[in-house]
């Protein structure tokens, strides 16, 4: 078996990205942002040109695009809600959002406080992640801003891995399967 | 509804204050989605954190972002312990606790793949407020047993009791 490194690069970074084998199908090369600093300001860079400008807030899900989103917000002064996997103590009235089961037997529910989704109303919204695969989770979403009251504006990504029935706005393409 | 004020670096907030039990409140502290508190916050405690620190480690999911940018100011590698456990994670570290918030047991996970950028290190543990101590616990636990060691513990706030082990910009009190 040939356990043939991948490499991206973005801006002037360059990183190695793990796979993992998956069945006897191949390796899925495995995007990792969270704890490197250097590859998440060089992504954010890349990809402020990709943000529709008339974005009012971002929405993003936990935890492996918070640090790009965090990155991106910092750059642009446009601020971001974070969407949960898990019901918090703390949130009131939240609206709740199952993502259309990909794997069989994988459900994950989306998780909107209340206090977050009165913040999307009236406002347009861009969806910021690190990866859209099939794109399941970015449409929950995009149901989110539409039950919030948003009006979804755009949906970016750094990277697409794999064929998302939203337009997805991203910066480089990575295979699902090596 | 009743808020109470914190000052963080120049940044300035209300906080919400919510009943979590009969007769006990807090005030409500969410960074996630405030950029400007998590890069005052971060620059702050960049500034105090030891200088013979190796390693940052924070808990999913909260600190995150904090931890990101404590780590751009300071130079300082940050690791992020999860709370569910992956299928891609190799030969992961597992440790269960109960959670003061939620009342129910959840588990810490450390991917091995981030073995190898404790052991030997010294580690400052970071998060957005320390309360109970029983995260910090199952942390410190988890980072010792891969043979690494807590040199610090960084927090916007300490929460309830006093902790002058904790690098901390502030103290919220409990309301009763």
């Amino acid at each position: 078996m040939t356990n043939k490194p991948f490499s991206v690069t973005v801006g002037t970074v360059t990183r190695e990205l793990p796979t993992i084998q998956v069945g006897e199908m191949g390796r899925v090369p495995l995007v990792e942002l969270i704890g490197d600093v250097e590859f998440t300001s060089a992504v954010a860079d890349a990809l402020r040109p990709l943000l529709p400008p008339e974005t009012e807030v971002m929405l993003t899900v936990v935890t492996n695009s918070l640090p790009l989103t965090h990155a991106l917000s910092e750059r642009t002064g446009v601020p971001y809600v974070v969407v949960r996997k898990k019901r918090r103590t703390y949130m009131r009235d939240p609206l709740i959002q199952e993502v259309p089961s990909m794997t069989l037997g994988v459900n994950e529910t989306l998780w909107l406080d209340g206090r977050h989704a009165s913040s999307l109303k009236g406002k347009r919204v861009t969806i910021v992640v690190d990866v859209v695969a099939s794109g399941g989770t970015v449409e929950a979403m995009q149901r989110l801003v539409d039950r919030a009251g948003g009006q979804l504006v755009g949906c970016v990504a750094a990277f697409r891995q794999g064929e998302p029935k939203m337009p997805v706005r991203y910066l480089q393409e990575l295979p699902k399967m090596i | 509804m009743k808020t109470y004020s914190v000052q963080v670096g120049d940044v300035r907030r209300e906080l919400p204050v919510v009943e979590v039990a009969p007769g006990v409140s807090v005030a409500l502290f969410n960074m996630l989605g405030d950029t400007d508190v998590t890069e005052a916050a971060g620059r702050e405690l960049a500034a105090r954190l030891p200088a013979d620190i190796d390693t940052l480690v924070t808990p999913e999911v909260k600190a995150v972002p904090l931890a990101h940018v404590i780590s751009r100011y300071s130079g300082k590698p940050y690791i992020v312990i999860r709370k569910t456990q992956k299928p891609y994670m190799v030969e992961p570290v597992v440790r269960e606790v109960v959670s003061i918030t939620t009342g129910k047991p959840q588990i810490l996970v450390l991917d091995g793949f981030d073995v190898d950028k404790i052991r030997g290190k010294k580690v400052a543990i970071v998060d957005d407020v320390v309360s109970s101590g029983g995260t910090l616990r199952s942390l410190t636990g988890i980072i010792e047993e891969v043979g690494g060691t807590v040199a610090a513990v960084v927090a916007v706030f300490t929460e309830g009791d006093e902790r002058p082990e904790v690098l901390s910009l502030g103290h919220l009190p409990l309301f009763k």
